[in-house]
Parts: structure tokens; sequence; C-alpha cells
């Protein structure tokens, strides 16, 4: 069975293992285990309110409780820019136009900006490669939006996400090789990488500051612009359909773009419903296909746990768990949970049983 | 014999053929020089009302324009401007040429980055201008006689100038006719050749120009490599122009032109050479030939002429003419 649950101490060898085989391309887990236990740490003061909650990072691992081993993560900052300064740039419109001339031209604009500071972030997540497929991806990225849902008080109104921009095989970003490198003698991967472990807003205050007139840049960087890498492409498209649109922000090193969504909009938690526990000892067959599972959530804030069922076991009231489930969820019969679809077309189908 | 005296409003047509269609190479070396009829004969107007100490309608600071004349033939062969205050009351634009330094403590790391920053510094500065004279005479005596005089009506005139004095020289061009430095700023914003734009801004004054333009600085690293390396470099016709105002006193600053990059020379102008070095002289007449090659410059405002001749010094502040 795959949980979701906190990040925990005994996570640090799995998550190092996946970072690893990750590579480069994910700047916020880089395969470096202090960092790593660093994150673990952070998470558990979060998890155990020993740091205010706004302040936190929620960072949640998928579980294979069979093999008794994390294969997956994801993860919620609470509020991005409170101790250091968060950069994007704002791709806007300067308009040039004079009646006399004859001229009216528009030319595309970056803007750098901190107008994402104290805004909630999904960020930080990473599937082991042996668990794609399944709806294991959308149950480890959209437990999220029912935390967000249960425990909005600690977010912001609006939450984004930040895609991974364009870069090629060797790592090489258009944009970066445009734009940045010629303020910052430095590669990409490395100043990638720089960001991950935590210099990220060093690096930005070397970045320019004036506004980037597109049309100064070289065609092949002005491709990239608001665009996300192939890899990425599947992710922004889960996104999408829960809602998440481009806000017209673009990361300052590869131009990927930001996604956000108000909270109160997100299909997940539009579509979630309230139930009650009933541990069954009736046989359930809980291998269906995830168009026909639901999310099913406990509702703790410290020891938060999701799991998936079948939605044959929706009651009007009360959902019917097997005891392996109940006791992954930590719960027993009579215990309030929450339910949520994990693939869009279970929708109706929920809407039909509830 | 050459002589400079003011422009008069009889002079439009030959000051067109002088100023050519647009294009030509003279053209494009006096940007601020009018090529249409009608906005020479006001510019001719004003250059009048400013000598006779009249302030005109909309209270316009005083300009003038003088002419290069032939007096053999009564040809015009050259025009030179003074605007008493760059920008005529309006902002004159520039880029300054800055640096700043992107550091970082944490990181180690240290990199200077030029910035061209949009100015107004040299507004109201006393400003040299619409310099044009016919190709032939390009470094000949009549060529520093055009030049130069406009520095001895500053002398004569001096109240009517500022403390500092500016002169714009023209940027690179290509063989092409394409300007680097406007192709990869301005153009993006205007959609037009760099020739197009200059007419306009002879036509509706530089300033209408330069207010288009965006008003954020500009990175000079993202420039094309072309327009870095044009950036304060002269056109190369302008040199014997450029090492002229150098030996006058004018001194590249950091102060760019905001269409072709072009350098802006300063001087402060107590300290221009002819300035300093005229001197007041009662003319007499002299029966030999002989002395030395000198301006002379005579009259107030509209009766202000200038000439080049051999002239012999006497005691007492006398010269000698032949």
């Amino acid at each position: 069975m795959l949980v979701i649950r906190p990040l925990q101490q005994t996570d640090l060898d799995d998550l190092y293992a996946m970072a690893q085989k990750a590579g480069k391309g994910l700047t916020t887990l880089p395969a470096n285990r202090d960092l790593l236990q660093r994150k673990i740490n952070l998470a558990q003061e979060t998890f155990n309110q020993r740091c205010a909650p706004e302040a936190g990072l929620y960072l949640f691992a998928l579980e294979d409780t069979e093999a008794g081993k994390a294969v997956g993560i994801s993860g919620i900052q609470a509020r991005v820019g409170l101790d250091e300064v968060f950069y994007n740039y704002r791709l806007s419109v300067t308009v040039n136009a004079s009646k006399e001339l004859g001229v009216h031209v528009r030319t595309p604009t970056l803007h750098l900006s901190n107008d994402m500071t104290d805004t909630s972030e999904i960020c930080s997540l990473l599937l082991s490669s042996n668990y794609h497929g399944g709806g294991n991806g959308l149950l480890l990225s959209r437990s999220r939006f029912m935390f967000l849902d249960e425990f909005r008080k600690h977010f912001s109104e609006k939450v984004f996400a930040e895609m991974r921009g364009v870069s090629d095989e060797q790592g090489l970003s258009p944009l970066w090789d445009a734009l940045g490198s010629k303020f910052f003698d430095m590669e990409f991967i490395e100043a990638d990488m720089l960001s991950g472990l935590g210099n990220k807003a060093f690096i930005a205050e070397l970045m320019p500051k004036y506004p980037i007139y597109l049309p100064m840049l070289p065609d092949s960087a002005r491709a990239v612009i608001g665009r996300v890498h192939g890899n990425t492409a599947p992710a922004l498209k889960m996104l999408q359909a829960e809602g998440f649109n481009f806000n017209g922000m673009v990361d300052i090193f590869d131009g990927g773009p930001v996604v956000e969504a108000f909270v109160n909009t997100i299909r997940t938690v539009r579509d979630s419903v309230n139930r009650y526990a009933t541990v069954t000892r009736k046989a359930v067959n809980l291998d269906v296909p995830a168009a026909e599972r639901v999310m099913v959530s406990n509702r703790s804030f410290r020891n938060f746990r999701v799991t998936t069922v079948p939605a044959s076991c929706v009651g009007i009231d009360t959902v019917s768990l097997p005891p392996a489930v109940a006791e992954a969820l930590q719960i027993e019969s009579g215990d309030p949970v929450r339910l949520a679809p994990l693939k869009e077309k279970v929708k109706a189908a929920a809407k039909t049983v509830g | 014999m050459w002589l400079v005296r003011p422009a008069l409003p009889g002079d439009v047509n030959q000051i067109l053929e002088i100023a050519g269609t647009a294009g030509s190479e003279t053209a494009r070396l006096s940007s601020t020089l009018p090529r249409q009829c009608e906005a020479l004969a006001k510019k001719i107007d004003h250059s009048l009302a400013s000598l006779a100490g009249k302030t005109t309608a909309g209270g316009q600071p005083p300009r003038f324009l003088f002419v290069l004349e032939d007096t053999a033939t009564g040809k015009i062969h050259g025009t030179a401007g003074i605007d008493a205050r760059a920008g005529n009351g309006q902002p004159f634009y520039n880029y300054r040429r800055d640096a700043l330094i992107h550091a970082s403590h944490e990181l180690g790391i240290s990199s200077r980055v030029d910035v061209l920053y949009p100015s107004h510094g040299l507004t109201d500065h006393t400003l040299l201008c619409s310099f044009s004279i016919t190709p032939e005479l390009r470094n000949t005596e009549a060529f520093e006689l055009l030049s130069r005089a406009r520095i001895l009506f500053i002398a004569s005139h001096r109240e009517w100038f500022a403390q500092r004095v500016a002169v714009e020289i023209q940027g690179v061009q290509l063989a092409d006719g394409s300007v680097p430095f406007w192709d990869s700023l301005g153009r993006h914003f205007f959609n037009m050749d760099f020739e197009t734009a200059d007419q306009y801004s002879g036509r509706l004054s530089k300033t209408f120009i330069a207010e288009l333009m965006p008003p954020n600085p500009v990175y000079v690293t993202l420039l094309s490599e072309a327009a870095q390396a044009a950036l304060g470099q002269p056109h190369e016709l302008t040199v014997p122009n450029l090492e002229l105002l150098q030996r006058e006193g004018f001194q590249a600053g950091c102060y760019l032109d905001i269409f072709d990059g072009g350098p802006v020379l300063e001087a402060r102008t107590d300290a221009l050479h002819t300035l300093v070095t005229s001197q007041p002289k009662r003319l007499h007449g002299a029966s030999e030939d002989g002395g030395d090659a000198c301006l002379i410059s005579a009259g107030e405002g509209a009766r202000f002429r200038c000439t080049l001749a051999n002239v012999a010094d006497t005691l007492r502040g006398r010269l000698r003419y032949p």
C-alpha cells in the first residue's frame, strides 16, 4: 500500500538515493546528505509545531508500506521570501506609441519582482521512477491540496508552483546563456546547484535589476520564456487540471513559468467531501485502476496521512475501510476522514455516491 | 575670402543644398540641421531674433546659425550653430555610461556591469551644433574657421552662454547605412531604421524622439557586439572635427548620443582654447603682406563677422591688415 505521511528521520537514505537518481534537474532536492537532513529536521519541526505554522516547510513522503521505504516526496513551503528575498521576472509589456510618427510598438519586457513574497508554494515533488504510473504521482501531488484545504489558515489564499524551464541534455539553458551568464560568470548547472543549496537569493542579487527588453535577447532565449522542460510537461498538465494557470512570472534563471491558483478553486479542494471511517471485515479489492479510486485522509495535522481506496467503499455518511487501510491511516471506526477523487473522472461517481 | 556670418532668410535654398537630400553623407553628419525649407526658415528667424537680443514667442532660449560664405562668389559652403541652452527649454537627452558592481559577499564574487542611464545632465549647457560643410573643404582652413568662429562669437557675447559647453559627435554608421547602436537598441522601440528616425528627429526635435525611448537604464552587455564596439566611437568622417574640438579643449566624458552611441564632448566655456587666446585689438590697414594667419571677428549680434587673414601684430593692441 502507498501512503502519504510526514517526512521522518528514517527517510534520509531513501531520499538521498532518490535525489542521486534524479540527477541535476531537481534543484530543490540536491543529492546532499547534510542539506536533506536539514530539510527533514525542518519538516519535523513544522509538523510538531515547534515553529510558527506560517514559517513551516511541510514535506511529505510517499511510503510503500510493504517495502517499508519512502518512494516519493512532495512539499509545501508555507511562505516564500520571508527570511530571504524571493525573485522572479514578471513578463510584461512596454508600449511605445506616437501618433505623429505612426508608431505603436509593444515590447515584451522582464521586470525583476518579489511579488510572490508571502505566498505558499507547492514544491519538491519527486517520485522514484519504479513507481511511475498507476496514479502514484497524482496521489503524491494532490494529497498536498487536501492538506492545504484542511489547514488553510496556515497558508496564503493563493498558492503557486515554479515549473522547471527549458534546458538541454548538457544542462545548458538558453535563457541563462543569454542573460544570467552575462552577469554571473557561471554555467547554468552550477548556478542551479548553488541555488538548490540555498544560495538562490545571493545569485539573484547579482542578476540585472533593471527591466530586460526581450528584443535585445537572442531568439533562442526568447523562445523558452514561460516554457517548461519536456520532463515537466506532465506535471504542468496535472496542475492545469487542478485549476492552476500561468501568472506571468518566470524563473530568473531558466525562464520556467510560475503557475498559481486560489486554494478554494483547486479542483481537489472543491471536490473534497467529509465522511466517517467504518472499519470493515469484508474483503475489499484495493487493486483497482486509478480512475476508480479516491484519496482518503485522516485530517490530522501532526500525522497527516493519505492513501487511496476504491470509490466503491464510499457510502452516504461513511467510508468502509479494510483494517490494513485504517491502520495505515492510524484511525479507528468513527474517526472523521476526508475524501477527494484521485483522478477527475471519479468526480461524477463520488458525487453520485455522496 | 572665407567669411562666417549669421544665416539670413535668403540663404535657405543654398543651405538646403549643403544639408543635402536625406541619406547623403553631409546630411548624415548633421541631424540637428533641418532639411525642410519651412523648418530651416524658422530656425534662421529664431537665430536672427536671438542675435537681436529678442526673446521669441514661447520663450525659447537663444539659438544661433552661421554660414560660411565665399565672398568672391557669394556662395555658401557650410553651416555652424550654437544652442545657448542644450534642449532649448526641453530636456536634453543623452545616455550616461556608468558602472555597477554586482557583488556578493557570501559567494565571494564581484563583477563590474556597464549600464547606460538616460540622463538630462547636459540640459542647459551650451551646445555647438548644426555643423555642416561641403566635403571638399573638410580639413582646410575654412573648415577650422567655420567651427572656431562660433567660439569667438561666444567670447564676444559671453553673457548669453552657459558655464559649460558640449558637442555631440556623430557615432558609427556602417557603409550600408546601418547604425549598430540604433539597430541593437532604439530600433526595437520604433520599428524604423536609423535614417527614418533621424529624419523625424530633424523635423520634430530630438527630444520628441528621445522621449519615446524606454526610460530605464540599459545593460551594455545585452547590446550586440557591434553596438558595444560602437559606444563612444566617432564616425570616421567626423575625426577631423573631433580632433579640432580636442585641440579646442573638449574632452569626451561619460555621455553618449541616445541614438547612435556617438561621444559627447564637454568643456568649460571659459577654458576653450580660442576663447582664452583671443584678444581684442584695433584694426589698421597695412601696406605689406605677411604676419600670422589669424581668426578675426568683429561686430555684435547680427553684425557679427569672422574671417581668416594674415595679420601683423603691433604694440598697443593694434593689428595691421593688408
